[in-house]
């Protein structure tokens, strides 16, 4: 009996291992960091927590946050909306659905740095492939509310597929029993949707919701590629200013108290998120 | 299911095939083609012949040095590992070493792993080797403003010695003018051989300016003379201003632009305000003090000096330039400006030396033999930081510039063989090499030094830069605006203390946000200033005024 209980904990050793090593470990290293006034090639000077109060005076970082929430807000809005009409659109019969499925799929396996370097040519304004198409001169990187849009609607076009995918899945787990005696009620699609369709969703929108968001507030490629921050900080997103920080400015205790401010405050969301789920189906 | 899996088996086969193969390429390709890098003379002097393009450079004895022969070999067996920018096989400051690594190894006996590194990572990856102890790269071709990052806590190993040593190939620090010779060593110490000179200069279309007709419209439209030779910024605004909107260039039906400039944040934009601005804030003179030979910072306080009114006005300057260009280079890097200027679309870029060898490469350029070149064009008023006035001059201050990154070879203090290291960079730095790199621009290497210079001045040869390529005009002027900027009289400071990265990327932002119309100038300097200040207080006053006044040369 002995010897079953030391071979489960000899399985469990390597995951135990590997979320000391690469989970808390970095995280207790990171909050041991943003106490300290990280000098390269010197001793570290205990700060306390003047990282973390610094953070709340620093006009880049505020504006790096209002940046993220108008980022992470409005994307994962039109993504959830769109992703969701794109699964009511694929569910139903239609010539070369699984072809048009792929399709719409693709943008979700393009590597977000060489999606950054192509929607740059496709934004250029100069006879880039928008502006020749339109022949206008859209300021699309040059002018700060327009580059905002841009990182958005590249990460709009990525992240789509995503909340396509469940939603499709979600959508055909539904049984045709439930449509079949919805029928008998009512005709209107619309009516089907809301009564029988979107109150089984629920769950799977709340999943998504909680997914995205999380990712979005972790942005950092598509600005870093598209538009490095710019112009201005028209689209310096939190991330992005956390590594600027930390990694070419060498600030690593100021950068690591971002870090986790970011992390706190997506954690509180997650919580918040969970608690009224429970709420919910309690 | 099978099939698959062996599919990928294949797949992943094939993959590490070429992976390893790729390491021998270059030997695999000389002898497929047939031929040696090397080739050897009676006289100890040798060939030395280029990757893929078999060009040759010819090494006397004495410049090969006496450690280096015939079966030689003094390193074999030793493997050395130096960083640079990520150009590529063919791009600049990288692609020399791609092209010249098999004769060196060669010679050597050694074998040398070029790491190339996006730039906006160098510093970070160096930083993060030479402190943390890694130790997996022996040297560094850095831009000079991180010199101070490594000199304080003794990351990098001074020279001297080896230059001294007439073992290793020979190059010469007396080339190099004082304004070089400046960011090529840290005190009394050499820590860089002669690689790069960078500068910027003033570019033009040359046939524009100076073709008859448009001088006439010039003078109906504004009731002056056009105002040529430049001699002033204002000249440039002038000019600029007339030409923009103007379909003056007839490769295409739009309208072209003044000037073109690149203001993409976190990239190179502040470089722009930089050489700009100096014509309006330095003052020459015998010492360095806050109003003298002085730009970033007061010497004796380290009260930033970014937001005096002799910045302002150039920041001023600046955005007017700005509205006569392309509204689209608020978010352009350098190599789009670049392309803009080389397709014939703008009068005026002021930038670095590649310029002017990327506009002989008609690959790229519509505008060979239509080039014109000066020095950073100079303010007939500049700001005394002493006295706090505007001083009113004759004749136009003139500041050349070391703007840029001068990138150089330096060796970490955890080399295991720094002469190995060091024979490399002093092999690329001897005159046939450096000549070579300077006659082909596509090599990133700009002209700076005594020998790359036509005589009476140095003593390049004029055929040299015509057998590659060069317009004879367009070299004149080129030539002269690069001799003519490195051995000025006033030189702008070069900021190279600790945190230069960091004081220049505040300034980039706070000068995007101008070019954006989102902060007037005076804001933009002033919140500078304030930012400065706070990275001065993090990084500890007292150090940081010791190194800037190490690295200005000021003298209590």
């Amino acid at each position: 009996m002995l010897k079953d209980t030391k071979i489960k904990w000899m399985f469990l050793l390597p995951a135990a291992l590997w979320v000391l090593g690469f989970t808390l470990f970095p995280l207790f290293y990171g909050v041991r960091l943003s106490l300290f006034n990280v000098k390269i090639g010197g001793i570290d000077e205990f700060v306390g927590l003047a990282n973390f109060i610094h953070f709340f005076k620093d006009f880049r970082a505020r504006y790096s946050v209002i940046i993220t929430l108008i980022f992470v807000i409005s994307g994962v809005f039109i993504q959830m909306v769109l992703g969701l009409s794109y699964a009511i659109l694929f569910n139903r019969p239609m010539p070369a659905r699984g072809l048009l499925r792929t399709i719409v799929t693709m943008p979700l396996f393009a590597t977000p740095i060489a999606v950054g370097f192509l929607f740059f040519t496709i934004f250029y304004e100069e006879g880039g492939l928008i502006n020749g198409i339109i022949n206008l001169k859209i300021p699309w990187l040059s002018n700060p509310y327009w580059a905002l849009s841009s990182i958005i609607i590249v990460d709009i076009w990525q992240w789509t597929p995503f909340c396509f995918l469940i939603f499709l899945a979600a959508l055909q787990g539904i049984p045709d029993d439930f449509y079949e005696a919805a029928a008998l009620e009512t005709s209107k699609a619309r009516q089907v949707f809301f009564y029988i369709s979107f109150p089984i969703l629920q769950p799977t929108i709340v999943l998504v919701l909680l997914l995205r968001i999380t990712e979005a507030f972790k942005v950092f490629d598509i600005p870093f590629t598209l538009t490095t921050g710019g112009p201005g900080m028209a689209t310096q997103v939190l991330s992005m200013y956390a590594y600027r920080v930390g990694m070419r400015f060498f600030n690593f205790g100021y950068s690591s108290a971002i870090s986790i401010l970011l992390f706190i405050v997506v954690m509180i969301f997650i919580m918040t998120m969970f608690k009224r789920i429970r709420q919910t189906y309690q | 299911m099978n099939k698959l899996f062996t599919f990928l088996i294949i797949l992943l086969l094939i993959f590490s095939m070429t992976a390893v193969a790729g390491g021998q390429k270059e030997a695999k390709e000389a002898e497929k083609a047939g031929y040696e890098y090397l080739k050897w003379y009676g006289d100890g002097s040798v060939d030395i012949i280029t990757f893929e393009d078999q060009e040759v450079i010819h090494l006397t004895r004495k410049q090969l040095g006496t450690m280096f022969g015939e079966g030689k070999k003094p390193f074999a067996g030793k493997r050395i590992a130096i960083t640079v920018n990520n150009s590529g096989p063919k791009g600049g400051i990288s692609g020399p070493m791609y092209r010249l690594r098999p004769a060196w190894e060669e010679l050597s006996g050694a074998k040398l792993d070029i790491v190339e590194i996006p730039l906006a990572e160098q510093l970070q990856k160096t930083i993060n080797d030479l402190r943390l102890g890694g130790g997996q790269f022996d040297g560094f071709i850095e831009g000079a403003w991180y010199m101070g990052e490594y000199i304080t806590p003794g990351f990098i190993v001074p020279i001297d010695k080896y230059i001294a040593d007439k073992g290793f190939p020979y190059w010469d620090p007396n080339w190099l003018p004082p304004s070089l010779k400046n960011i090529y060593t840290w005190g009394d110490k050499w820590y860089a051989t002669l690689n790069d000179s960078d500068g910027q200069a003033l570019y033009w279309r040359n046939d524009i300016l100076t073709d008859k007709d448009w001088q006439q419209k010039y003078k109906a439209e504004t009731g002056k003379d056009m105002p040529y030779p430049i001699k002033t910024w204002q000249n440039v605004l002038d000019i600029a201003a007339f030409f923009n909107g103007k379909n003056w260039d007839n490769n295409d039906p739009d309208p072209d632009s003044g000037i073109v400039m690149h203001f993409k944040v976190n990239e190179q934009g502040m470089f722009h305000f930089m050489s700009l601005s100096a014509p309006y804030v330095v003052m020459g003179g015998d010492t360095v003090d806050r109003g003298t030979n002085n730009y970033w910072f007061d010497p004796v306080t380290m009260e930033p000096l970014i937001n005096q009114p002799g910045h302002v006005r150039a920041l001023e300057v600046l955005y007017e330039l700005s509205q006569y260009g392309p509204p689209a280079q608020a978010a352009w890097d350098l190599g789009t400006a670049w392309d803009w200027f080389l397709r014939g679309k703008a009068i005026f870029v002021f930038s670095w030396g590649d310029v002017g060898s990327l506009v002989q490469d008609t690959s790229r350029s519509k505008i060979k033999g239509k080039m014109g070149a000066s020095i950073i064009p100079g303010s007939y008023e500049v700001y005394d930081m002493n006295n706090n006035r505007w001083v009113k001059l004759d004749k136009p201050n003139i500041v050349g510039n070391t703007t840029g990154g001068s990138w150089q070879g330096i060796i970490s203090s955890k080399a295991e063989n720094p002469e190995v290291v060091y024979s490399f960079y002093a092999f690329m730095a001897t005159e046939p090499v450096s000549l070579w790199n300077v006659n082909r621009g596509w090599t990133g290497v700009d002209p700076g030094v005594e020998i790359h210079f036509l005589p009476p001045r140095g003593t390049a040869k004029l055929q040299g830069f015509l057998d590659a390529g060069w317009n004879e005009s367009d070299l004149k002027f080129y030539l002269d605006a690069y001799y003519a900027n490195f051995f000025a009289d006033v030189m702008m400071p070069y900021l190279r203390i600790n945190g230069a990265e960091e004081y220049w990327r505040a300034l980039d932002q706070n000068l995007s946000e101008t070019m954006i119309g989102r902060l007037k100038p005076k804001a933009a300097l002033d919140r500078t200033a304030k930012e400065w200040e706070e990275i001065t207080d993090r990084r500890g006053r007292e150090a940081q005024l010791k190194q800037y006044q190490q690295s200005v040369g000021y003298k209590k």
